[in-house]
């Protein structure tokens, strides 16, 4: 009887406010995740940057991650309406250009204390901002937002830090850990780095492991004919990494 | 502002997609030619010249009334199709479709699906055109091949060797710009706008900014009609409530089809049944979230039909939707890639330097990007 009761509601409801006003969260569509054209999508296990997820880079100096960071801005630039980036300070646009990106979508968040950067990003996330580039501490009492903020509006969230607090550790969904291999010469020059990037927490899907990047730096202002900044991948074998921090949740 | 524009020739053409392929000329005798096909070109028929000359060059010709309702009804119908596709579009009779495409990330599926709706609108491939304003993406989209797209990035490399007739001016005013030398855009450019306008007055000024590039004129946005109804007399006053119903959800059916078209939904919904004796019961709801589909409609207008106590035999059933708008699939949202509404970011935004002032939000225009100084390189 109550269940009848509350069918009738139901319908009424959508008759009255339309047949998007109430929908079962199992007959929700899954969101599909963010294709970023790199090598990170393997490791993800799902094809791409989850979106409505917090995703993190961590590692040490000069591992690449931000150079692999400001490569999905750039990308993210011109899928979305808006990329957005939450900077703690130091952020400069122009680092940005030798990936091309489309300026016209992209805004930067100058946040020069972590309580702005927190506010910034849950507001900016629930709002529905498609690609949140965090540069900056969020506080730990601001994360519970972003999150929910992320996960209703399906922004793709994604943090670089050298090391995560325990809380920001915990609210991501998929970290990948950069470590240095090697640095890139070519004629005495410095052009780049190899780095290991190796799934240290997924939720989405299962671990598949750890790759090797090659990471060429952007050098100068203007593109060089023999010399592309980007990342590719090294040919290495994927395996099963046993001693993942979590497993699919 | 980056405008994408789509050639399909004149509307009255349209509406006889039957006589594609053969010269046809429009206008109604003793006036002038309204709009001619491209078959009647090479004999020189051009719009505007009297229908007697047009006849006399080219006598093989197909002559067609003009239907200025006709007309109105395709134009209606094009820009329905085209309105969620750009921020502003503007359809005119002369079988000019523009859209601004600034914003619209995926500006490439926009123009795909242009190409794709127009030809399905008037039969035949369009010729298109993405130029940094409505003058230069028409002059582009008029030398493009049928079904391909001419894309200019330098509006005033592009328009200055085209000859200075392609300027939107009169007869008298094209042959004093050839009196004056000025054959081409580029010498109408090289002059000041103030000494054209000495000559040819407000135009002369338009002609020279547009020669240059500047343009000078916006499009004009079109809106989508805010009313709508769907009514049935009966032959026999109907007192059956179970053939009301069934009028009603085909009514509800023809409703829901044509605010599909439009892109829309219905904010306002009125049954208005008129009665044998001459009076009318009316009943009318407005809701929260626009109804667009024909479930929905006859949801609510079924409801109140089934519980209502008509006082007389009904001759007539009304439903109207006075209050309409956009249905939730509207414009940006379809190629944002997944963004929420432009509008909560932007608001968004604007809380945000309410709270922390102006300078928290910064939208990098490049200034001077090869600059050592890294504040000069970002304005």
């Amino acid at each position: 009887m109550q269940a009848q009761k509350l069918e009738l509601a139901i319908d009424s409801i959508r008759v009255r406010f339309g047949s998007q006003s109430l929908t079962r969260a199992a007959e929700l569509p899954p969101p599909q995740p963010w294709s970023s054209g790199t090598p990170i999508d393997r490791l993800t296990g799902i094809g791409g940057l989850p979106r409505g997820r917090v995703t993190l880079f961590v590692g040490g100096g000069t591992c690449g991650k931000l150079t692999l960071a400001l490569a999905l801005l750039a990308r993210a630039t011109h899928e979305f309406a808006h990329a957005i980036v939450i900077d703690g300070g130091g952020f400069d646009p122009w680092t940005l250009l030798p990936f091309f990106p489309e300026l016209g979508a992209l805004t930067v968040v100058r946040a020069p204390a972590p309580e702005t950067a927190g506010e910034a990003a849950a507001s900016l996330a629930r709002a529905g901002a498609g690609f949140l580039l965090l540069l900056s501490e969020i506080p730990e009492h601001w994360l519970g937002q972003l999150e929910s903020g992320a996960n209703r509006s399906g922004t793709v969230v994604l943090g670089v830090v050298a090391s995560p607090n325990r809380a920001l550790a915990h609210a991501s969904s998929f970290s990948l850990g950069f470590s240095r291999v090697d640095w890139s010469w070519e004629r005495g020059l410095l052009v780049g780095l190899r780095a290991s990037a190796r799934c240290v927490k997924n939720r989405v899907a299962p671990p598949l492991g750890e790759t090797e990047l090659e990471i060429r730096y952007p050098l100068g202002s203007q593109p060089l004919p023999d010399h592309h900044a980007g990342i590719t991948e090294m040919p290495v074998q994927v395996r099963e990494l046993s001693e993942c921090a979590s497993a699919v949740v | 502002m980056r405008v994408c524009c789509g050639l399909t020739g004149h509307l009255e053409l349209a509406r006889r997609p039957d006589l594609y392929g053969r010269p046809v000329i429009v206008g109604r005798w003793d006036e002038h030619v309204v709009a001619a096909s491209e078959e009647t070109h090479p004999f020189g028929v051009v719009p505007g010249m009297a229908l007697r000359q047009a006849e006399h060059l080219c006598p093989q010709a197909v002559f067609v009334l003009p239907d200025e309702e006709a007309v109105a009804r395709i134009r209606e119908l094009i820009s329905a199709a085209l309105y969620d596709l750009a921020p502003v579009i503007e359809v005119r009779d002369e079988g000019i479709a523009w859209l601004d495409l600034e914003g619209v990330v995926r500006a490439g599926e926009s123009i795909r699906e242009t190409r794709r709706r127009l030809l399905k609108a008037v039969g035949r491939e369009p010729r298109l055109g993405l130029a940094p304003g409505p003058f230069s993406a028409r002059l582009a989209a008029a030398r493009a091949r049928p079904g391909r797209l001419l894309q200019v990035d330098d509006a005033s490399a592009f328009l200055a060797p085209l000859p200075s007739r392609e300027l939107p001016l009169d007869g008298e005013q094209l042959e004093r710009l050839d009196l004056l030398g000025l054959r081409t855009l580029r010498a109408v450019a090289a002059i000041g706008p103030r000494e054209l306008e000495s000559q040819l007055g407000r135009d002369g000024r338009r002609a020279v900014l547009l020669a240059r590039g500047i343009e000078p004129d916006q499009l004009v946005p079109w809106k989508p009609p805010l009313f709508t109804s769907a009514h049935r007399q009966f032959g026999e006053p109907v007192e059956d409530r179970e053939a009301l119903l069934f009028v009603a959800r085909a009514l509800c059916g023809d409703l829901a089809d044509e605010l599909g078209l439009r892109g829309a939904g219905a904010k306002h919904v009125r049954v208005r049944l008129v009665m044998e004796s001459a009076g009318s019961e009316q009943r009318q709801a407005i809701v929260r979230h626009p109804l667009s589909g024909a479930a929905e409609l006859f949801g609510l207008v079924g409801s109140w039909i089934k519980e209502w106590q008509p006082s007389a035999p009904i001759a007539e059933l009304w439903i109207e939707l006075p209050v309409l708008e956009g249905a939730g699939r509207r414009q940006l949202r379809l190629w944002a890639g997944g963004d929420g509404s432009s509008e909560e970011v932007a608001a968004a935004m604007e809380r945000l330097q309410e709270r922390f002032g102006d300078d928290v939000i910064h939208q990098p225009t490049p200034a001077l990007v090869t600059s050592p100084v890294p504040k000069e390189r970002f304005a």
